[in-house]
């Protein structure tokens, strides 16, 4: 559904993208994910038409988005990462006005607005002006506003910033909704835990450049390969650190009060011996854990001193 | 689609909607009336003696003093009302989400561009019983009366879309703004200084050079001509625009020019030219002129 091909974007002598490709299937949802000024704005922008790359091409629906801005601009909603609204308007009034943009005729506009603000839970704020909205709701709004015209993607730039938990709960099952609802849908966010949840594929981007792409599962087993094992002993702590330094497998062995933790590069098999081997040596091990890894650590390791 | 479809403007309806829903266009409206209403009945009550009597010929100075302080009005509101139209937009963050949308930027541009004038056009409209009671104690043709409102419309569009080009090339409206008005008051002025400039300096060579029978060019009367002031006095016969219309007929002696249509088509020429930029510019990803040809 969405083709990006070498695309570079300069401003001035700053790159914001250094040839940055990627492909993004029908219906997947694609989490964006970077640190701030990595280029995602910048590539969501270019997707929506409202920017020319420097170089390189980018297709939605097998249309190119410099060339044929029109045709992409049917197939796409797209809500940037601050957008301001009519604050005159009511949410009624926000949402047609933006259907008589997309040429949809007055009586169907009358059937698809009070669908859209039931989807994202303000049909009680219909007739309310735009301006008494939380903030939480204009991104609602805004997202109802995206699919007035019932696109295919929808490219959404950091929808969550700024909400209260309660409000990013409330988008993120509005989210899941569209999901079920078969759109392709790109998203960015800092909030990773929630992209973990919602996204089929991510990707992550570093100063203009894609440094990991994939299925979350395949991201999260790429980042399994260094485990961090945390062992709880009763006794005899400093003895285990020094065993657990001897073993080639392990490294950067800390103490935390009666935890041990260490990294560790073995496979499943190695792990079960060294806790034997801990257990042959007559150590107090209480507890023996894997850290789980969350997108949050997943993405500070990828990502480790490269924007720094 | 049919026609009407094609014509509806979404951009222009909503901004009449909204530009209606402040409190500060009745505010405008009103104050706009009472200054010309004041100007206007105070003129009247102090032509006619407080009811007493009327000359014709004051009435008609009182006209073209009612006519010529609109058009100052005019030249004061428009650059005030255009100049952030686009760069609002750009500002209130709302900008980017129209250009994705279907809308066309020349739908765009010509919407913002309508409906602030329209705001003025109604506010002028809004002034016509005072024509009428001015009007009422003669002096005045019917068709010098439509001129008028003629005159005022093409320049609103043509200021306005001045203002609107402007409004698109400068990201903040501030600058915008006060860019309109520096250069609406520069056209406004500075035609008729140059005007007289180069009318100068041609009569200084010719004493130079001791050629001072040869007939003065056409071009300092056409830039009057297209100054606002002295094109709306010349709709009353005065000023040094209504020379032209002898001089052309003098030199030219098929060829009868009416000042008048030099100003509109001045002016729809410069409101033209402002559109079709503001239209190129505003697009985020604009055609590569050099590169379509190069392809063709």
């Amino acid at each position: 559904m969405i083709q990006i091909n070498r695309l570079v974007k300069r401003y001035g002598k700053t790159e914001a993208l250094k040839g940055l490709t990627l492909e993004i299937e029908k219906g997947t949802v694609f989490g964006f994910v970077g640190p701030n000024g990595a280029g995602k704005s910048t590539t969501m922008a270019i997707l929506a038409t409202l920017l020319e790359p420097t170089s390189g091409q980018a297709y939605v629906g097998g249309y190119e988005v410099t060339k044929q801005p029109r045709e992409v601009r049917r197939l796409i909603g797209y809500m940037p990462d601050f957008f301001g609204v009519y604050d005159n308007l009511t949410a009624e009034e926000y949402l047609d006005f933006y259907g008589a943009n997309y040429d949809i005729p007055a009586q169907e506009r009358r059937q698809i607005i009070p669908q859209l603000l039931e989807l994202v839970n303000l049909s009680h704020k219909r007739d309310a002006y735009v301006d008494s909205l939380s903030r939480g709701m204009k991104q609602r709004l805004g997202l109802a506003r995206c699919l007035v015209h019932n696109p295919e993607v929808l490219i959404l730039d950091e929808p969550a910033s700024g909400l209260d938990p309660r409000a990013r709960i409330e988008l993120r099952e509005i989210l899941k909704e569209l999901r079920d609802m078969g759109k392709t849908i790109i998203i960015s966010s800092h909030i990773l835990p929630e992209l973990a949840e919602m996204c089929d594929v991510i990707g992550i981007i570093e100063e203009g450049s894609l440094v990991a792409f994939g299925r979350v599962d395949e991201i999260y087993a790429k980042m399994q390969e260094k485990r961090v094992l945390r062992i709880r002993l009763l006794d005899r702590v400093e003895e285990a650190m020094t065993r657990l330094r001897e073993v080639p497998t392990v490294s950067g062995v800390t103490r935390e009060g009666n935890w041990v933790v260490a990294g560790f590069t073995g496979n499943d098999e190695q792990q079960v011996e060294l806790l034997r081997e801990l257990a042959v040596a007559g150590l107090p091990v209480a507890a023996f854990n894997e850290a789980q890894g969350n997108l949050e650590e997943i993405f500070l390791e990828i990502t480790k001193g490269v924007g720094s | 689609m049919n026609l009407l479809q094609r014509l509806r403007n979404p951009v222009l309806v909503n901004e009449w909607k909204l530009r209606m829903r402040t409190r500060r266009s009745p505010w405008i409206i009103t104050f706009y009336l009472l200054v010309l209403g004041g100007v206007t009945l105070t003129f009247i009550y102090l032509m006619t003696g407080g009811g007493g009597h009327y000359n014709p010929n004051r009435s008609r100075e009182l006209f073209m003093v009612l006519s010529i302080l609109q058009l100052a009005m005019i030249c004061f509101v428009v650059p005030g009302l255009t100049a952030g139209v686009i760069s609002g937009e750009r500002e209130r963050q709302t900008l980017s989400i129209l250009l994705t949308t279907n809308i066309s930027a020349t739908k765009l541009i010509v919407g913002k561009w309508l409906a602030s004038l329209s705001f003025m056009t109604f506010l002028v409209f809004a002034t016509i019983p005072l024509y009428a009671i001015v009007f009422l104690y003669g002096g005045i043709s019917p068709a010098q009366l439509l001129k008028v409102f003629g005159f005022y419309l093409i320049t609103m569009l043509g200021l306005g879309s001045v203002g609107v080009l402007i409004s698109t090339l400068i990201k903040r409206t501030g600058i915008a703004t006060v860019l309109s008005y520096a250069v609406v008051f520069g056209y406004a002025a500075g035609t008729s200084i140059l005007a007289e400039v180069i009318r100068e300096f041609i009569r200084y060579q010719r004493r130079v050079y001791y050629s001072t029978g040869a007939p003065m060019p056409l071009w300092p009367d056409l830039l009057h001509s297209i100054n606002p002031l002295f094109g709306m006095l010349g709709i009353f016969n005065e000023g040094p625009v209504q020379d032209l219309r002898r001089v052309i007929s003098n030199r030219f002696s098929l060829v009868s020019v009416d000042p008048f249509w030099l100003y509109v088509l001045f002016l729809a020429f410069v409101t033209v030219v402002c559109l079709a930029l503001a239209v190129y510019l505003i697009k985020p990803v604009r055609p590569r002129l050099r590169k379509a040809a190069g392809e063709e």
